[in-house]
C-alpha cells in the first residue's frame, strides 16, 4: 500500500492541554464538551501530544452534518499519525459523537491503529472495553481491534457482558453464552436460553431464542417478550380515498390526547408480532384511515422511544403530542421499523394511532395493520397496561 | 427557458424541451483505459473494448476470489490497480464496508468501515450495500441505501461524507434504496427517489458541499443518473423515475428537457448518437431535440425486466427477468435476434469485446456473440447468487456474488 507522508509525529509536538484546547476554541469549533473531556480524560499534566490528539478526536466526533470537511480530513490525518498512549484517550472523544462524528472518529482511529500495527496498546486497549461506563461506540470499535489482534482476550471479556450497554457487545456474549452450552445436557440449555432471553435486546436474537425453547417445550409467549401494546380500541373508518386521510384532521385526533373512545371497538393485537389487524377489526377496506387508541401506564415520568411498525402510513401521538409520521405506503414492514422519541408521564398515557391504507390493488398491499412497543434506548419493553 | 409543450399521440406524452436545444452529441467523455468507474462502466454505457476468456469455472480461468466482508447487490469499480467493492454486516446491516483489493493480486489493500446513519431495512432480495460506488480515477463515492455517501481517496482516507438520511429525515425506502451516484464534471449525482423526502443533488467532489439539489416526485425508483452532453444547454444529467425522465444541465441544475411516461423504476436508460433509450413499454428510443415528443421507435419486445438496457454499434440489447436476450437495430428498433438463456437476471447485459455478458442469479454468466448469430459462445458457472452487473477492464471481467468477488483470467 502506498503511504501517505506522515505528519509530524504528536509526541514530538511540545505541546500543553491548554494550548490544545484553545487552538480549538479560536478555530471556533464545538469544544465545550472536548474541553472537558480532554480535562477528565489527562489532567493538566498530559503530554503535549497526547493533548493535540484528543482535541482533534473531540473536533472529529462533534463534526456538523455538511462543511468544514476539509478540516475534519486534516484532522483525522492528525489522529491517524498518533502514538499509542494517545489510542484510548481519543476513544473516549466518542462519548460527544455526532452522527456524522461517529465515521470520522473511526475512519481516523482505524487509520491510526494500522498505523500502529504491533504498537497498539492491547491491555488498555482491554480495560477500555471492559468499561461499561466508557462509550458504546468507542467500546465496540475497541472490541473489533482487540478481536482481530488478540481473539482470545476479547473473547474472555465477552463473560462479563450479558447485560452490556453496547448491544453488540451483549450480542455477542449471548451467543458465546449460548455457544457454550451447545453440547450440555438439555437441562443446562433450557436454563440458559431462558436466562438469555431476559438478556436479548435485538429483536432477531430473541426470535431465536425464543423458537429455540419453543422446540424444547417451553411457551414462550414473544409478543410478551418484545412488548407489544396489546388491548387497543379501534375507531370506525375514515377517508383516505385519493390519500387525503394522512393529511386530513378528523375528530379523533382533534382530541389526541383524550380521544372519544365510547363507540370504538376493542381490539387485541395477536401474534408474535403483536399485531393489530384493521382489516379483521373493522372489515377489508381500502382507501380509508381508522384510529386506535391504547393506555399505557409508566411506574415513573420519563422519556422513552416508541417504536411502530406497519405497511400503511401512520402517525402516532403520546398525550396528544405528535410523535412519528410517516406516509409511506406497502414499501415494507418491520419490527421498530418507525422510532420516535416521546415524553410519557408516570401514570396512564395515551398511545393515539392513526393507521392509512391506500387504495393499492396488488395482493401484497392488501394489508392493514400496525404493531407498537416502547422501549428505553437499548430495547428493553417499559410500561404495562391498566 | 422558453419551453413547448405537446402531446403526442397515443403516448399521451408531454414533452418540453428549450427553443435552443441542439443538437444531442456523443454520449460521454471518453473512458479512461482499463477503468470500470462506476454502474454499467465509466458513463454507464456498459461497453468494454478489450476482449475477455470466454470460458471458466471456478477452479480454472480464475486469477483471484475474495471473500466480501458483508452482503452487497452493488457492483465492484476498478480504479488504478485497485478494484473497490461495498457491502454491509452485522445484525442491523448497519456497518458499511468499502473494500479495496489489489487488481493483480486480489490482496487486501485497505477496508474502511462506517456506522449507517439512515434506515437500513431493505427486501432480502436487496442489500443496504445496494449502489454500485462511483470513482473520477482519484475519489471514490460510495453510495449505500442508508442514504450515507462517502468520499475517499485511493488509499482510504475519508475525504468528506454525506449523512443524506440525517438531512432529509424522511428519505429512504425499506424496500432498499438503490440508484448508483455518477460522478460528472466533478460533482456527484445522486436520486434519492422515495416515497419520503425526494431530491436530486449535485455534490462537488471536491468538498462535499452541494451545488444544487431538487426535490423530486415523491415516488419510489432504482435507476442511477446518466450523463448527457447536449449542444446548448452543455452536460446534462438524465435522472428517471416511473413517471418520466428528465434532463438538467450539470452546472446549475436547470431543467431543459422533460418526458412523461410510464418508464421503468429499476433499469436506467442508455443514451448513444444523439438518442436516449428509454425502458418503457420494451425500449422506446427519444430524441430530446426533437420537437416532437414521439418516439423515433419503440419495441415492446425489447423488454429490461431489471436489467438495463445496453447500446453497443448500431444495435441495442435488453434482457428480461426470464432470461430471453433480444437483440434490435438501434436505428429502427427491428428486432434482430431474440436469445433465451436461462435462469432469472438481476444485473444488466453488458458488451465486452465482441461479446454480449450476462449473468444470471444462479451465477451462470452467458458469453454470447455480439453480432451475426448472437450464438451463446459459453455458460460459466460460478457458485452462489451474483445479483450484481459485473465489471470488465483489460480483458478481466469482474463477477460479484452476494458474498464474494472473482476476476477472470486473461483471454486465452
Amino acid at each position: 500500500m502506498r503511504l501517505r507522508e506522515r505528519p509530524q509525529s504528536l509526541s514530538a509536538m511540545p505541546t500543553r492541554l491548554q494550548r490544545a484546547v484553545g487552538m480549538a476554541v479560536m478555530l471556533s469549533l464545538p469544544l465545550a464538551g472536548g474541553i472537558r473531556l480532554a480535562e477528565s480524560v489527562l489532567g493538566a499534566d498530559a503530554p503535549g501530544g497526547v493533548a493535540e490528539a484528543v482535541a482533534a478526536a473531540v473536533r472529529l466526533a462533534t463534526a456538523g452534518p455538511t462543511g468544514g470537511q476539509a478540516g475534519l480530513a486534516a484532522d483525522a490525518d492528525l489522529v491517524a499519525a498518533m502514538e499509542p498512549a494517545m489510542l484510548v484517550p481519543c476513544l473516549a472523544a466518542f462519548a460527544e459523537a455526532t452522527p456524522a462524528g461517529v465515521n470520522w472518529l473511526s475512519s481516523g482511529l482505524d487509520r491510526a491503529v494500522e498505523q500502529l500495527g504491533e504498537r497498539v496498546p492491547l491491555d488498555e486497549l482491554t480495560a477500555f472495553v471492559a468499561d461499561a461506563g466508557r462509550p458504546a461506540r468507542g467500546r465496540v470499535l475497541a472490541e473489533r481491534w482487540l478481536r482481530s489482534r488478540a481473539p482470545e482476550q476479547a473473547a474472555a471479556l465477552l463473560d462479563s457482558m450479558l447485560s452490556d450497554p453496547a448491544l453488540p457487545l451483549r450480542r455477542a456474549a449471548i451467543e458465546k453464552r449460548l455457544a457454550a452450552v451447545a453440547d450440555a445436557a438439555e437441562p443446562e440449555q433450557l436454563a440458559v436460553h431462558r436466562e438469555m432471553l431476559t438478556a436479548a435486546r435485538d429483536v432477531d436474537q430473541v426470535q431465536a431464542i425464543a423458537a429455540w425453547l419453543r422446540e424444547h417445550g417451553d411457551a414462550v409467549d414473544v409478543s410478551e417478550v418484545l412488548g407489544f401494546v396489546k388491548q387497543w380500541r379501534a375507531s370506525e373508518a375514515f377517508d383516505n380515498v385519493g390519500g387525503i386521510g394522512f393529511a386530513a384532521v378528523y375528530p379523533p385526533e382533534e382530541a389526541a390526547a383524550a380521544p372519544n373512545v365510547a363507540d370504538w371497538k376493542a381490539v387485541t393485537a395477536e401474534g408474535d408480532g403483536g399485531e393489530v389487524d384493521l382489516n379483521a377489526a373493522i372489515g377489508t377496506r381500502k382507501g380509508v384511515v381508522s384510529y386506535a387508541v391504547a393506555e399505557v401506564d409508566m411506574q415513573r415520568g420519563r422519556t422513552a422511544e416508541v417504536r411502530i411498525g406497519s405497511p400503511c402510513a401512520v402517525v402516532v401521538w403520546i398525550n396528544g403530542e405528535k410523535v412519528i409520521d410517516r406516509e409511506i405506503y406497502h414499501a415494507s414492514e418491520a419490527i421498530d421499523q418507525y422510532v420516535g422519541e416521546a415524553t410519557f408521564r408516570a401514570g396512564t398515557n395515551t398511545v393515539l394511532v392513526k393507521c392509512c391504507q391506500n387504495e393499492q390493488t396488488e395482493s401484497w398491499a392488501a394489508d392493514w395493520k400496525f404493531q407498537l412497543r416502547i422501549c428505553d434506548p437499548l430495547g428493553t419493553p417499559l410500561g404495562v397496561q391498566p | 427557458m422558453s419551453a413547448t409543450t405537446l402531446l403526442s399521440g397515443f403516448f399521451r406524452r408531454r414533452w418540453a424541451a428549450t427553443a435552443a436545444a441542439g443538437l444531442l452529441i456523443g454520449a460521454v467523455a471518453p473512458a479512461v483505459a482499463g477503468d470500470w468507474l462506476g454502474f454499467h462502466g465509466n458513463d454507464g454505457s456498459g461497453v468494454a473494448q478489450t476482449p475477455i476468456r470466454r470460458t471458466w469455472t471456478a477452479d480454472e480461468g480464475i486469477a483471484w476470489k475474495v471473500d466480501l466482508p458483508g452482503r452487497s447487490v452493488a457492483s465492484p469499480i476498478v480504479v488504478g490497480d485497485l478494484v473497490v467493492a461495498t457491502a454491509s454486516s452485522g445484525p442491523k446491516q448497519d456497518q458499511l464496508h468499502i473494500v479495496a483489493v489489489d487488481r493483480e493480486t486480489g490482496e487486501l489493500r485497505w477496508e474502511r468501515i462506517f456506522q449507517a446513519t439512515g434506515r437500513t431495512l431493505c427486501h432480502p432480495t436487496s442489500a443496504v450495500a445496494a449502489c454500485t460506488p462511483a470513482s473520477d480515477g482519484e475519489r471514490i463515492v460510495a453510495l449505500y441505501s442508508s442514504c450515507d455517501l462517502f468520499c475517499v481517496d485511493l488509499e482510504g482516507r475519508l475525504l468528506w461524507q454525506r449523512n443524506l438520511a440525517v438531512e432529509h429525515p424522511r428519505a429512504g425506502n425499506d424496500v432498499g434504496m438503490g440508484s448508483s451516484p455518477r460522478i460528472i464534471d466533478d460533482a456527484v449525482f445522486v436520486q434519492i427517489d422515495c416515497q419520503g423526502d425526494a431530491f436530486g443533488s449535485a455534490i462537488d467532489l471536491a468538498t462535499g458541499d452541494d451545488r444544487w439539489s431538487v426535490t423530486r416526485a415523491k415516488i419510489a425508483c432504482w435507476a442511477s443518473p446518466l450523463e448527457v452532453d447536449l449542444e446548448g444547454q452543455g452536460t446534462c444529467v438524465l435522472m428517471q423515475n416511473p413517471r418520466g425522465l428528465e434532463l438538467r444541465r450539470v452546472g446549475d441544475g436547470t431543467a431543459v428537457w422533460l418526458w412523461e411516461g410510464d418508464v421503468g423504476g429499476i433499469p436506467m436508460a442508455a443514451t448513444a448518437d444523439g438518442l436516449i433509450y428509454a425502458p418503457t413499454n420494451g425500449v422506446a428510443a427519444l430524441d430530446p431535440t426533437a420537437e416532437s415528443g414521439r418516439p423515433q421507435w419503440q419495441q415492446p419486445k425489447l423488454s429490461c425486466g431489471i436489467s438495463s438496457p445496453v447500446v453497443f454499434g448500431d444495435a441495442v440489447a435488453s434482457l428480461n427477468r426470464g432470461g430471453v436476450l433480444v437483440v434490435a437495430d438501434a436505428a429502427d428498433g427491428s428486432v434482430r435476434k431474440q436469445v433465451r438463456l436461462a435462469g432469472t437476471f438481476w444485473s444488466s447485459p453488458i458488451v465486452v469485446g465482441d461479446t454480449i455478458v450476462a449473468v444470471n442469479m444462479e451465477g451462470t454468466t452467458f458469453v454470447v456473440e455480439s453480432s451475426g448469430d448472437y450464438a451463446i459462445l459459453a455458460k460459466n458457472e460460478l457458485p452462489g447468487s451474483f445479483p450484481s452487473t459485473p465489471a470488465a477492464a483489460d480483458g478481466s471481467l469482474y463477477l460479484q456474488s452476494e458474498t464474494a468477488l472473482w476476476k477472470t483470467a486473461a483471454a486465452e
